[in-house]
């Protein structure tokens, strides 16, 4: 219960983090830190778990105010990423947390585009994904660390071969 | 993994929610079910975000003058000199005084066309998660604030309101694909429609201006104004928009296509105005920069 309301709290920091100081730095390009916190979530928690998170958390990022897309958008598309990255994270660890940050804005760019998003194109998908794929790729690590450092595995059947083994 | 049966069903019910919540939200708008929920998030959400912004004004103002550094490398070269002279007058100077400057130029600016405007500060922004332009101000309801206001700043026109809720609003930027104005170029009665390109206007540094009539001049140089929309919503008249920078060769099409660079810059917003009350008559160029233009454009327009 504890655990889950850390969680809560956790991302909804990270969303309100994100729209207040890294979106109005003015660089052109930003890691989403919502989404990388739903990877490393996932990574810890597994597959199931992954998928929870990261719809609600994909709700959240709906609902968060400044916004003017559909409810549901980002909750398809973080549910999706949450999902794989706890599926593939058993096996894979390292490649799943890189696969799914550079994964979910292209995800994210086609699931723009089919529900007819205004200005979502193919033209947008070349200007946007590469720089946020190398955004969320450097800064990966870091939320990653920070997020088990937060929470610890539960059983050390959880543990990944990444980060540190705690005692 | 030993409850694959159950992740699927979950997996798949989430999916199929979020699904369900795009196709209602897409048919009914702000509807009955969702308003409410839209609503009260965006209350929790925007209480929390006007506190972080009070917390990390510093740190992201630091963030943005980096980044301007970085980013304008050919611009830095050209201004060096004049960057030299500011530089000395800006370390001296503190947030709160910057503010006020352009507190006062808005202020100008509304004087000078007769609007009457509610100041507001941004605080948050949205660029990702998201593909659209929007920022959210610390004004709202209960400032007079409503949907389908403009919003300009001590520069030009900003944007627009789509949402507002008791202390804040979301204003949606002229930069975001999804918007679109009507403008008119300065000296001539030549109108035309003004687009946002969201990213592939390099985030907000262009936008794309149609002129209706193809034969009509258009050069770079040429400034654009709001054209103002019917009963001043969402957009009142006479609001500086911005430059022509460059004319698209568009033979054998009905409009003409050029890309304009905004006044107000819409990477970095701080101060913002919306208009609560627009003037009585259109002020036509007057409140375009530099006062007053004399009677004749800078390219003469033949008159018809």
């Amino acid at each position: 219960m504890a655990r889950n309301l850390g969680t809560a709290a956790l991302i909804f920091a990270a969303l309100v983090v994100q729209m207040t100081v890294i979106n109005r730095m003015g660089f052109s390009v930003t890691p989403d830190l919502v989404l990388l916190v739903v990877i490393a979530l996932a990574t810890l928690r597994g597959e199931t778990a992954g998928a929870v998170i990261g719809f609600l958390a994909g709700l959240a990022a709906d609902l968060t105010p400044p916004t003017d897309h559909v409810l549901g958008q980002y909750a398809l598309v973080m549910c999706l990423t949450g999902y794989l990255a706890g599926r593939w994270a058993a096996r894979v660890p390292l490649l799943s947390v890189a696969a799914c940050a550079v994964g979910a804005p292209a995800l994210a760019v086609g699931v723009g585009s089919l529900l007819g998003d205004p200005g979502v194109d193919w033209s947008t998908f070349m200007a946007i994904w590469p720089g946020t794929a190398v955004c969320n790729l450097l800064a990966a690590p870091i939320v990653v660390w920070a997020v088990r450092g937060l929470f610890r595995p539960a059983r050390s059947r959880d543990v990944l071969i990444m980060g540190r083994r705690r005692p | 993994m030993k409850d694959t049966r159950r992740t699927r069903v979950v997996v798949g019910s989430l999916l199929a929610t979020a699904l369900l919540l795009i196709t209602l939200d897409h048919r009914s708008g702000d509807s009955p079910v969702l308003g409410p929920i839209r609503g009260v998030a965006a209350g929790a959400f925007g209480a929390a975000e006007r506190a972080a912004a009070s917390v990390t004004e510093p740190v992201g103002s630091f963030f943005q003058a980096l980044a301007g550094a970085s980013s304008a490398q050919r611009k830095i070269a050209e201004l060096s000199a004049e960057n030299g002279r500011l530089r000395g007058e800006l370390t001296a100077q503190r947030l709160d005084r910057q503010r006020s400057a352009q507190l006062n130029g808005m202020l100008g600016l509304a004087g000078r066309g007769g609007y009457r405007i509610v100041p507001a500060q941004v605080i948050a922004r949205r660029s990702a998660p998201g593909f659209e332009d929007a920022v959210e101000i610390d004004a709202g309801a209960r400032d007079g604030i409503r949907a389908e206001m403009t919003v300009l700043n001590a520069d030009g026109l900003v944007g627009r309101v789509v949402r507002a809720e008791q202390h804040t609003a979301t204003v949606v930027l002229l930069s975001d694909p999804a918007s679109s104005a009507g403008a008119r170029l300065e000296g001539g009665n030549e109108l035309g429609v003004v687009n946002g390109l969201g990213q592939n206007g390099s985030a907000g540094r262009f936008l794309r201006f149609r002129l209706l009539d193809s034969s009509a001049p258009l050069t770079v140089g040429h400034r654009i104004v709001s054209f103002g929309s019917m009963r001043d919503t969402p957009y009142v008249a006479g609001v500086p928009v911005g430059v022509i920078e460059r004319v698209e060769a568009t033979p054998g099409e009905l409009t003409r296509t050029a890309y304009a660079r905004p006044f107000a810059d819409l990477t970095s917003l701080d101060v913002v105005g919306v208009v609560v009350k627009a003037p009585t008559r259109a002020p036509r160029d007057s409140v375009l920069p530099g006062g007053r233009p004399d009677p004749k454009p800078l390219k003469p327009v033949p008159s018809v």
